[in-house]
């Protein structure tokens, strides 16, 4: 098990590499968008909104150990509450991103509260079926407020101080903005208290409990943390596209999302990254080649992945050292 | 740890190589391929998803016209080239498609099918000024943006109202019940259907709503049955239009039972059971093995030469009408720029002979003018067939 790549020390490692590769990244972020084309710049956007969500999930399941594959309804509240009520009474967008972010926690408390005492893969079974339960309604057209399969047209775009964002590099900067700043909330969350507690969690929940930790309140806290992230992912998806639609939702999504995660490393916010681009940018890359079997080297890539990688790309230290000396009981160690 | 650092440099120099070796030769296969630049036009569909049935067939009747184009020399003196595009049935891979067209420059694009895939990527066209027909996308909103440059080959759901209502006006009814289901396509079409049949002085008696998944409709069909109508047109869905049918039989209705584009399905017969379907009336869209003209004939006969199957549904004859209608205003205006094309579409088109029925033009919104609608009847054997 020594297949660690050298990049796990630069960017997880303090010190002036990390330092440049920072600054490096910066720059890159800020110049992408004026050198690429429309098609690219719209690539970075959704790698951006990925990113997100890939982030909000990692919260719950790489964090808090939860499994959870109805990530997408979250996002869908985030989408259409921000849909709703911007067409119906006309509140710009950006105002709607809290409220769509509040929604979506809400919604989450209110689902998660009585399952969150289920285990493992039972968990993950209420999950999916709430996925489903929402995008269903969603194709339902509750109330005549979703629209049906034909979903909501005409969103407005987002403006700031009388700038309009109209061009996808324009929205390049909104999102990875909120990507920045949510990448640097996840990163002080990890090493607080919160983030502490959570993997103790994650670890081992009888054992968190016995050591004082109110385990059920802070699983609560991480599906509406984790929820309110994707609701503002929901957010910007919904004003960038200007159409939102059932399809945008579906269970696959979820599934997308759930890769991620473990394709980058559960608890790693650069895996994270990692993961969104192997998951979202490849496929785009791969467009023009592979137009029919896409499908199949996605799988044959996940398949090698879970052969030489079943930790992640870039894994938590701690993970890495667990996952390298096999034990159970160095697991538990190196855990606490 | 200079093993696993050989590794990594090792899987990146194949990646590097990879994608290079992959791009280059596609970069350079394009430019010897003609003496002109070939020009090009795209098709964005749902190839993959869950409308991949509808996607392919939009696909393919768009190559097929434009390699009959090509075999006969071209347009222009220059090849067609199709641009293929995927929106996997999910808007967002819709803008994406859209944009990558853009960045290919092509001068017209024939999708997407559902409207949800349509809107976003119509946007997108607009901004770059490309020609856009949808052959499939009926929601009203999608023309209501004062887009210049886009068309629809389909009709609106109010001129399948206007065809019933002309329908049953000229077959000599005085009185309808219509009932809806409160969808928005099903409502809409019976408001539209409504609307123009006071206008031709048939009565309304009866308007209302049922609700879908139900199965016991008794207390609407008595409602129904006091009102005394000379027919019944339910613009929902066929589960609930056959047990409709079944119900007003049982109650004794004798009013003429009749449905809208959504109740053409098999189904509907199975429901309701022969006995009372007998006769029942829907209007919809021609099948496309029910198109009697000459070009119809000839496209249905060439799409099977090449794919070995007859097109299965309109949405994929009204794409073949699209991508036609750019090669004509191509041709006619002998132009490849977007501008001329939408507006010649706009101005020039009066009888074209289109397959799908002949096209008289679109308004000024570009929708397209005039109706194909038809009224089948259910036969003896529970068939539907054209309706005298």
């Amino acid at each position: 098990m020594k297949w660690v790549f050298q990049i796990n020390e630069i960017s997880l490692g303090p010190g002036i590499a990390r330092t440049y590769a920072l600054a490096g990244l910066g720059v890159l972020l800020v110049i992408y968008p004026l050198v690429v084309n429309d098609y690219w710049a719209m690539v970075g956007n959704f790698y951006g909104i990925y990113v997100l969500l890939g982030c909000s999930l990692n919260l719950i399941v790489g964090d808090a150990g939860l499994f959870n594959l109805g990530h997408a309804a979250f996002y869908a509240v985030g989408a259409y509450s921000t849909a709703i009520l911007n067409t119906r009474w006309h509140v710009p967008t950006l105002v709607l991103l809290p409220l769509s972010a509040a929604l979506a926690a809400m919604f989450a408390v209110v689902i998660s509260k009585p399952i969150l005492h289920l285990r493992g893969d039972y968990l993950c079974i209420v999950t999916i079926g709430f996925g489903e339960i929402v995008r269903i309604a969603l194709y339902q057209n509750p109330f005549g407020l979703t629209g049906g399969p034909n979903g909501i047209f005409g969103i407005g775009r987002p403006s700031l101080f009388g700038f309009v964002f109209r061009r996808p590099w324009h929205y390049f900067y909104l999102i990875w903005a909120f990507v920045v700043l949510t990448i640097f909330a996840m990163r002080r969350l990890e090493e607080s208290r919160l983030g502490r507690a959570w993997n103790c969690i994650r670890e081992d929940d009888l054992a968190a409990e016995a050591m004082g930790i109110d385990t059920a309140r802070l699983k609560l806290l991480a599906f509406a943390l984790g929820a309110g992230v994707a609701g503002i992912a929901g957010n910007l998806f919904a004003s960038n596209m200007t159409v939102i639609a059932p399809e945008s939702f579906s269970f696959w999504e979820s599934v997308l999302m759930f890769c991620i995660v473990v394709l980058g490393g559960p608890g790693s916010v650069p895996g994270v990254i990692i993961g969104a681009f192997g998951m979202f940018v490849l496929p785009e890359l791969f467009r023009g080649f592979f137009l029919r079997s896409r499908l199949l080297v996605f799988g044959a890539a996940m398949v090698a992945m879970m052969l030489f990688r079943p930790e992640g790309l870039l894994p938590v230290q701690q993970w890495k050292r667990a996952a390298e000396s096999r034990g159970e009981g160095a697991r538990r160690a190196a855990a606490v | 740890m200079s093993r696993s650092r050989g590794i990594a440099l090792f899987l990146l120099a194949i990646m590097i190589v990879g994608v290079g070796g992959c791009a280059q030769p596609k970069a350079e296969e394009k430019k010897p391929a003609a003496p002109a630049e070939p020009i090009k036009i795209g098709v964005q569909g749902p190839i993959s998803g869950q409308w991949a049935f509808e996607g392919e067939g939009i696909a393919r009747a768009v190559n097929l016209v434009a390699e009959q184009v090509n075999e006969k020399g071209g347009v222009l003196g220059r090849k067609i080239q199709v641009i293929q595009g995927d929106d996997k049935s999910d808007p967002k891979e819709s803008a994406l498609v859209a944009q990558k067209m853009v960045a290919e420059k092509v001068i017209a694009v024939v999708g997407s099918y559902a409207s949800s895939l349509t809107e976003p990527a119509s946007a997108i066209y607009d901004e770059a000024g490309i020609v856009h027909i949808t052959p499939s996308s009926t929601a009203t909103k999608l023309t209501t943006k004062g887009y210049k440059r886009f068309f629809r080959t389909c009709f609106l759901d109010d001129r399948q109202g206007l065809f019933a209502a002309e329908y049953f006006s000229k077959k000599g009814y005085k009185n309808l019940a219509v009932i809806h289901d409160n969808t928005t396509y099903a409502k809409g079409l019976a408001e539209w259907t409504k609307k123009y049949l006071e206008e031709r002085g048939v009565k309304v008696v009866f308007f209302d709503a049922i609700t879908p998944g139900e199965k016991d409709f008794t207390p609407t069909l008595t409602k129904v049955k006091a009102a005394n109508p000379d027919a019944i047109y339910f613009t929902g869905y066929f589960p609930e239009g056959g047990l409709l049918c079944k119900q007003a039989k049982e109650l004794k209705i004798q009013a003429l039972f009749s449905g809208g584009n959504a109740v053409n399905n098999p189904e509907f017969v199975k429901i309701a059971g022969l006995d009372a379907a007998k006769g029942a009336i829907v209007t919809t869209e021609p099948l496309p093995g029910d198109l009697p003209y000459p070009e119809a004939k000839q496209f249905m006969e060439d799409y099977k030469k090449k794919y070995g199957d007859y097109p299965k549904s309109i949405w994929v004859i009204l794409a073949a009408d699209a991508m036609r209608l750019i090669v004509t205003a191509m041709e006619k205006t002998g132009s490849a720029e977007p501008a001329k094309i939408a507006e010649y579409l706009h101005t020039q088109v009066k009888d074209f002979p289109g397959i799908s029925g002949p096209i008289i033009g679109f308004d000024e919104k570009g929708d397209r003018l005039g109706t194909i609608h038809k009224a089948y009847v259910v036969d003896d054997r529970g068939e539907f067939v054209p309706a005298p």
